[in-house]
């Protein structure tokens, strides 16, 4: 039971981090102090859910949510 | 003659001269076929993409600059690979091409195709791109060069759904990009070839399929690469351009055919082109008998090479594993150093997939963004990459012992 | 009124599938090569362009290998599966350097098969080589996007390509080199093309920091991403203004900040060029693998045809295939004559620029020579 609560708190968490800006998965976990294969399952889950998504530069992928994306989408077509 | 009407670009119209086939003509091509099928009333989402192209592209050249930036919105549902998103800078000048996204597509092993599936790809891509392809980009894949973030989703059920919806024997599934296992891919191995000492397409494909998440979902700290090579000879030069190659090989004794090689000494001087030519002087031939001290041969294929109808490679086959190897960026080039010496035909793709879990697991935990397998062996030492394959040094790992006393003795040291 | 429906394309409603793979390679097999699957006995050349391999039960097949230039339209794709369909059941290959190859079974449809590819599509047959003859062909030039498609380039990159390949267009229809010779571009050092192994490379190459402007910076740009982009740790962010800061000692032009940060361009028309390497290797024949050496630092730009990059080029590859033994690669030949005979025959010019600065690469060292034997 707690543990499904502190899954929700921290997908929230995690949701909140997100929309600040693109990130690597990797980054993440280090500043949320969670194992990284954990929070790849939870970044999976948001993608699945439709909240976050991938911004790629062809080389390298982010995570971040799609309002996030379409906010940098829409600042940058502006240049 | 054509009722279809290009713009004026006297730089690129410079390179359609000349014998060698023009790509300026291929994407001219596309310009005013395209258009002509959307006038004979063909489904065209995006006529006038190709025509784009032309226009930025003879602007590159007029100003020595790419009008391209930034990436984007991986927009297909599921995968976080296989499209590269690209923006033109021109928007105002050319609408056209303000969204030119790249799809990778995932080709056949050994890039072997029957028509009807080249054939269904194209009347696809006729409709929701720009009717401009590469066979093949750099790492393999099939490339879709050019459309609207709004097309990627129906472009990819089309391929989902090739077989059914334009007649492909066999649906095509997207490709890796990003931070993932990029799409494996094999040289023609057994099914043409005389020397492949394993069979490369079947490794591939089996790679392909079981990691078919580490190819869609892009989680690790920068691209991963496996190619498969059957022989020493390395045609999809594995051992430069793959993170994990696989390079079939052999360890017994080289099979001769002595009639065939008296065959070859009537119209080559064997002496000059095979014996003084081998690195470790294993050859002698005395005009009725080739030998080789099969001790001193290190597999190198010179002479298999030279004499296909004569040599082949031994009977007991398998591949070795190198790992590493990268382009330049950020800390140098690597090619593959290697890891397993040998591995038996028959082990070789279940013993491959444990070797290449551990490798991942390992450097998805420690690895640094943007940090190569190659170059986190460097930062972390050759001693921590064997534990983590589980795997013993052997000399056949380097050219030479190191050459300072400087060894961490971390066992001794806790 | 009602807004009237619009009618939706099949490819619009049908259910979302993922992870399905790409097709079985076996479908796409030719049926002589299905048939004697890892069961080829061994091959010889034709002529260039022309591959026969024999099976051990006794089937032949003709592999012909044309070149193309890798961009291709949908139209040009057609036209070569018609060509399939005629003489190669519908069946036909690409290789790893974009050649495409037909699968004849018929010896005497080799000559109106190349006839026909030559007058439809206009590829040349050959990229092949005859290593019994020790007669070597030039395959085709691996490459990158360049100005279509990638915003980091340096250079072009199927320009490039054609410019060389139309020089050299008979070292590719013919069997004149001594031995194996790959050619490749990258159009920036990023190389996704992977240029580090080849025997003649040529690589673009950015010469100055990216130019920050930073208002485009404040508009465009997600600062702490584009931070985290530099590999060298070269950027840091400016809070106060808003922007970021560029350490010009640090920065080793990759471009990287630009694909997050359009403020920030890298491009550069007058300073951007191209590097040239040679001596790279891959295979493990006779002399083990080789990272590629630069021999010259910067060509300047110069489109549409690059007349310094192909001029060089062609000198390379001239003057080693003049003075190799056969079978001698670049590296190979390099190797017996020394560094010393490469610039004096090539009449390139050794500049200290030449010389391996780049700190972060552990085997920085690794080139600079330690004894007094040298070649005057």
């Amino acid at each position: 039971m707690t543990e499904e609560v502190n899954k929700e708190e921290l997908k929230q968490k995690v949701l909140e981090y997100l929309a600040k800006k693109p990130w690597q998965v990797r980054d993440l976990a280090k500043v949320l102090r969670v194992k990284k294969r954990e929070l790849d399952k939870i970044v999976q889950e948001l993608i699945n859910e439709g909240k976050a998504a991938y911004w790629s530069s062809g080389s390298t992928t982010y995570v971040t949510t799609k309002d996030k994306l379409e906010e940098m989408e829409k600042k940058r077509s502006g240049t | 003659m054509t009722d279809v009407e290009l713009p004026e670009t006297p730089l690129l119209d410079e390179l359609e001269k000349g014998p060698w086939p023009s790509f300026v003509k291929e994407i001219k091509r596309a310009a005013i076929e395209q258009e002509k099928a959307m006038k004979a009333g063909k489904k065209i989402k995006l006529p006038g993409a190709a025509k784009g192209l032309l226009k930025v592209l003879e602007l590159a050249y007029k100003e020595k600059r790419t009008h391209w930036k930034h990436g984007g919105i991986v927009a297909v549902v599921g995968y976080g690979g296989g499209v590269i998103g690209r923006y033109c800078d021109l928007e105002d000048k050319v609408p056209e091409v303000w969204h030119f996204h790249t799809m990778r597509i995932n080709m056949p092993s050994g890039w072997f195709y029957q028509t009807k599936a080249l054939r269904a790809i194209c009347d696809a891509w006729e409709k929701w791109g720009s009717g401009l392809t590469n066979f093949h980009g750099s790492t393999g894949d099939i490339i879709l060069l050019g459309t609207r973030t709004e097309y990627l989703q129906p472009m990819a059920n089309a391929l989902a759904y090739l077989d059914k919806l334009y007649g492909s024997p066999a649906p095509f599934d997207i490709g890796g990009s990003g931070s993932d296992l990029r799409t494996p891919s094999a040289c023609m191995g057994p099914a043409l070839c005389e020397f492949a000492c394993y069979d490369t397409l079947k490794a591939c494909y089996e790679f392909t399929m079981r990691y078919q998440n580490e190819l869609h979902r892009p989680m690790w700290p920068y691209k991963f690469k496996i190619k498969c090579s059957g022989c020493p000879n390395d045609c999809v030069a594995a051992k430069a351009r793959s993170d994990f190659a696989i390079i079939g090989t052999w360890k017994d004794e080289i099979q001769i055919d002595q009639e065939a090689v008296k065959e070859y000494a009537k119209v080559i001087d064997i002496e000059k082109q095979v014996v003084k030519k081998c690195p470790t002087g294993a050859i002698s031939w005395d005009g009725k008998e080739l030998k080789i001290d099969n001790r001193e041969c290190i597999r190198c294929m010179h002479c298999i090479n030279v004499m296909p109808k004569a040599l082949k490679p031994g009977k007991e086959r398998g591949a070795t594993i190198l790992i590493g190897g990268k382009a330049p960026f950020v800390d140098g080039a690597i090619i593959g150093w290697v890891a397993i010496p040998f591995i038996p035909e028959n082990e070789l793709i279940e013993k491959c997939c444990e070797v290449l879990e551990a490798i991942w697991e390992w450097w998805d935990e420690e690895g640094k963004f943007r940090e190569r397998v190659g170059e986190l062996i460097w930062r972390k030492g050759m001693d921590e990459f064997l534990k983590v394959i589980n795997q013993k040094a052997d000399v056949r790992m380097v050219y030479a012992p190191r050459n300072n006393p400087f060894i961490f003795w971390r066992e001794l040291n806790q | 009124m009602v807004a009237q429906e619009v009618e939706k394309e099949p490819e619009e409603t049908v259910e979302i599938k993922t992870d399905f793979g790409p097709p079985h390679y076996e479908i796409m097999l030719h049926p002589i090569i299905k048939k004697n699957y890892g069961k080829w006995k061994y091959h010889e050349v034709v002529r260039p362009g022309v591959i026969k391999r024999v099976a051990e039960s006794g089937d032949v097949l003709y592999v012909v290998r044309f070149g193309s230039p890798r961009l291709l339209s949908v139209y040009t794709v057609r036209d070569i599966c018609d060509i399939a369909d005629k003489y190669s059941d519908g069946y036909l290959r690409f290789t790893s350097r974009h050649n495409v190859e037909f699968f004849l079974t018929d010896p005497d449809k080799i000559e109106p098969l190349i006839q026909e590819v030559q007058e439809k599509l206009g590829f040349p047959c050959g990229g092949t080589w005859d290593a019994t003859k020790g007669e070597y062909g030039l395959s085709n030039i691996v490459h990158t996007q360049g100005w279509v498609h990638c915003h980091t380039p340096a250079t072009d990159a199927s320009g490039i390509v054609k410019s060389v390949m139309d020089e050299l267009y008979d070292y590719f229809t013919d069997h004149k080199l001594p031995a194996l010779c790959r050619i490749s571009l990258a159009c920036c050092a990023n190389m996704c093309g992977a240029v580090h192994a080849s025997d003649i490379s040529m690589v673009g190459v950015h010469r100055k920091i990216p130019k920050i402007d930073d208002d485009a910076v404040r508009r465009t740009c997600e600062i702490p991403s584009t931070v985290a982009a530099c590999p060298t740790g070269a950027l840091k962010p400016d809070m106060k203004r808003k922007t970021v800061i560029l350490d010009k000692d640090k920065c080793m032009y990759c471009g990287n900040c630009y694909t997050m940060c359009p403020g920030m361009p890298i491009f550069d028309p007058e300073n951007d060029g191209v590097a040239v390497l040679v001596a790279g290797k891959i295979s493990d024949a006779r002399y083990p693998p080789q990272l590629s050496k630069v021999v010259v630092p910067w060509l300047p730009n110069n489109p549409p045809r690059w007349p310094e990059v192909v001029q060089t080029v062609k000198k390379i590859l001239e003057t080693w295939a003049t003075h190799a033994e056969k079978y001698e690669r670049i590296a190979e030949w390099i190797h017996r004559i020394g560094w010393e005979r490469f610039f004096e025959l090539t009449g390139l010019e050794f500049t200290e620029k030449l010389i391996d600065d780049y700190k972060r690469t552990p085997y920085i060292y690794a080139s600079y020579r330690t004894s007094a034997a040298f070649r005057w």
